[in-house]
C-alpha cells in the first residue's frame, strides 16, 4: 500500500519546552491510526503538526509525497486534502449549517453554489442530518455538531481525515452517533488519524495504534497485540488506568 | 437672552453643521482604514509590522487631541507643504481630517484588535484546515464574528469623534463650536450661541446613535432565524 503521510524525526519545542522528541511515523493509505496517551503527551501537537497548523522545529513532515516542511510548499492546497475534525467542533457560529459545509468549496475550490449546496446536502444525509441544514449551530446539540463539523471536513474531497478527540466534548448518549460516522467513515476506505480516549472504538476500528508518551512514541502495533499484550511498562500503566 | 443674534449668525451656524459633519465622516471612514489596518498589524506578530503599529496607537491615545491637532496644523503640515512641496498650505479643514483621522484610527486600531482577538482561536484554525487562505479566513470567518462585537464599541468611539471634532476649532475651521465663539464674540450675547451649538451637538449625536443602534440591532439578529 502506497504511504499517505511520512514523518520523520518530527521535534517540535514551544519555546524552550520540547514537546515532540522526535517522532517517526508512516500512514499508508485507507489505514485507520489511533493515538491515545496521557493528557499532554503531544498527541494533539501531533496530529497538528501532520497539517502544519503547528509549525515544525526539526523534522519532515510528507504528505502525498510534498513535503511540508519546504519553504515553497503552498499549504493552502495541501490543507484542501486533509479534513481536520476538532475537540471543540469550531463551527462557524454566523453561518448556517449548510453555509459551514459549502464555504470552503465555494471559496477555495471555487465550485459554484448549486453544486456545492448538492454535495452538502448529500453529506448531511450521510452524516443523519438532512433536515438541519437552514438552522444555526447554536440550535444544535454537540453531536450533531460534531457530525456537521465532519460533513464539512468531507466537503473538501479530503484524502486524509484528522481527528483531535472528536468526542470528549460530548455526553455519553452522543457520543455513539459521531463514533458511527467515523465507524461508516473507516468502512469507505478513508484514511484516517484519530486521537480518542475511547479504546473500544480503537479496538474495533483501527488497523493500529500508537502509544504516546512524553513526546515520543513508545509502543505501536495492531489493537489486539496493543491492549492485550504491551510490551513497554509505561502502556501497560496507562492502559490500567484507562481500560 | 437674545436669540435674534442666532437668526443673525444662522450661517455660520449651517456652517458650521455641515463641517461637524464631515469632519466627523473623515475622521470615521479613515479611522477605520488607518484602525483597521493597524490593527491587523499588531496581530500579525510580524516585529516590524507590530513595533510601529504599537508606537503609533500609544502616542495617539497617550497625548492630547488638541495638542495633537496643533502638532499636525502647525507643525507638520506647514514642513510638508511650504518646505518640502514648496507649495501653499491647504485649507485649515485638511489639518482637521488628518489630525481626527489619525486619531480615531489609533482607538479603532485598538477596537480592532480586541475584537479579533475575542474571536476563539479554533475558529481560525478551521478555517485555515478546509485549506482557507489568512485572508480568506479573516474576511469570511473572523472579521464577520468580530465586527459584531466591535460595533458597540465602535459607536462610542464614533460619538466621542463627533463631539471632539469640536476641538479643532482653535485652530479656526469653521465646525460648530467655531460658530457659537464667533456668534458669541461679536454680539456679546452670553447664552444663547452656545445653547445653540448644544442643540445641534446633541441633535447630531442622537442622529449618529441611532444609525448605530440599528447597525447592532441588524448585525446581532444576524445568525439567527428572523
Ligand atoms: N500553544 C502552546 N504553547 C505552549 N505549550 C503548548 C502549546 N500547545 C501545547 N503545549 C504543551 O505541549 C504539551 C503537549 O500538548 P498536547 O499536544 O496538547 O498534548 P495532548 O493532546 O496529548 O494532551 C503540553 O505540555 C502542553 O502544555
Ligand atoms: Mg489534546
Amino acid at each position: 500500500m502506497t504511504e499517505r503521510i511520512r514523518i520523520e524525526g518530527l521535534v517540535k519545542n514551544f519555546g524552550s519546552t520540547k514537546v515532540l522528541k522526535g517522532i517517526d511515523l508512516t500512514v499508508r493509505e485507507r489505514e485507520v491510526v489511533s493515538l491515545i496517551g496521557p493528557s499532554g503527551s503531544g498527541k494533539s501537537t501531533l496530529l497538528r503538526c501532520m497539517n502544519l497548523l503547528e509549525s515544525v522545529t526539526e523534522g519532515k513532515v510528507v504528505v502525498g509525497g510534498k513535503d511540508l516542511t519546504a519553504p515553497d510548499t503552498n499549504l493552502d492546497q495541501v490543507r484542501t486534502e486533509m479534513g481536520m475534525v476538532f475537540q471543540q467542533f469550531n463551527l462557524f457560529p454566523h453561518m448556517r449549517v449548510i453555509e459551514n459545509i459549502t464555504l470552503a468549496p465555494i471559496r477555495v475550490r471555487k465550485w459554484d453554489r448549486e453544486r456545492a449546496e448538492q454535495k452538502a446536502m448529500n453529506l448531511l444525509r450521510k452524516v443523519g442530518l438532512e433536515e438541519k441544514a437552514r438552522v444555526y449551530p447554536e440550535k444544535l446539540s454537540g453531536g450533531q455538531m460534531q457530525r456537521v463539523a465532519i460533513a464539512r471536513a468531507l466537503a473538501m474531497d479530503p484524502k486524509v481525515m484528522l481527528f483531535d478527540e472528536p468526542t470528549s466534548a460530548l455526553d455519553p448518549e452522543m457520543i455513539k452517533e459521531v463514533l458511527g460516522v467515523m465507524k461508516h467513515l473507516a468502512r469507505e476506505g478513508m484514511t484516517m488519524v484519530i486521537v480518542t480516549h475511547e479504546m473500544g472504538f480503537a479496538r474495533e476500528v483501527c488497523d493500529r495504534v500508537l502509544f504516546m508518551d512524553d513526546g515520543r512514541i513508545i509502543e505501536e502495533g495492531k489493537p489486539s497485540e496493543l491492549f492485550d499484550q504491551p510490551r513497554e511498562d509505561r502502556t501497560r500503566a496507562f492502559l490500567s488506568k484507562v481500560l | 437672552m437674545d436669540w435674534s443674534v442666532v437668526w443673525e449668525y444662522k450661517n455660520l451656524f449651517i456652517t458650521g453643521v455641515w463641517v461637524t459633519f464631515i469632519l466627523t465622516l473623515v475622521g470615521i471612514s479613515v479611522g477605520l482604514v488607518i484602525g483597521l489596518t493597524t490593527g491587523l498589524m499588531r496581530l500579525s506578530g510580524i516585529g516590524w509590522l507590530q513595533i510601529p503599529a504599537k508606537v503609533y496607537v500609544d502616542i495617539f491615545r497617550g497625548t492630547p487631541l488638541l495638542l495633537q491637532i496643533f502638532f499636525v496644523h502647525f507643525a507638520v503640515i506647514p514642513t510638508i507643504w511650504e518646505d518640502v512641496m514648496k507649495l501653499e498650505v491647504p485649507d485649515f479643514i485638511f489639518s482637521g481630517f488628518v489630525a481626527l483621522s489619525l486619531n480615531a484610527g489609533a482607538y479603532i486600531a485598538e477596537i480592532f484588535r480586541g475584537g479579533i482577538k475575542s474571536i476563539d482561536k479554533g475558529q481560525m484554525e478551521a478555517a485555515r484546515s478546509l485549506g482557507m487562505s489568512y485572508a480568506q479566513a479573516m474576511r469570511h470567518i473572523i472579521l464577520p464574528q468580530a465586527f459584531k462585537r466591535m460595533l458597540p464599541p465602535l459607536g462610542n468611539e464614533f460619538i466621542a469623534l463627533l463631539k471632539d471634532s469640536s476641538l479643532v476649532a482653535p485652530i479656526a475651521v469653521h465646525d460648530l463650536t467655531y460658530a457659537a465663539n464667533i456668534t458669541a464674540k461679536n454680539t456679546w450675547e452670553r447664552w444663547t450661541p452656545y445653547i445653540t451649538a448644544g442643540v445641534l451637538y446633541f441633535m447630531l449625536t442622537y442622529l449618529l446613535s441611532r444609525v448605530v443602534f440599528w447597525l447592532e440591532r441588524r448585525y446581532s439578529t444576524e445568525g439567527e432565524d428572523r
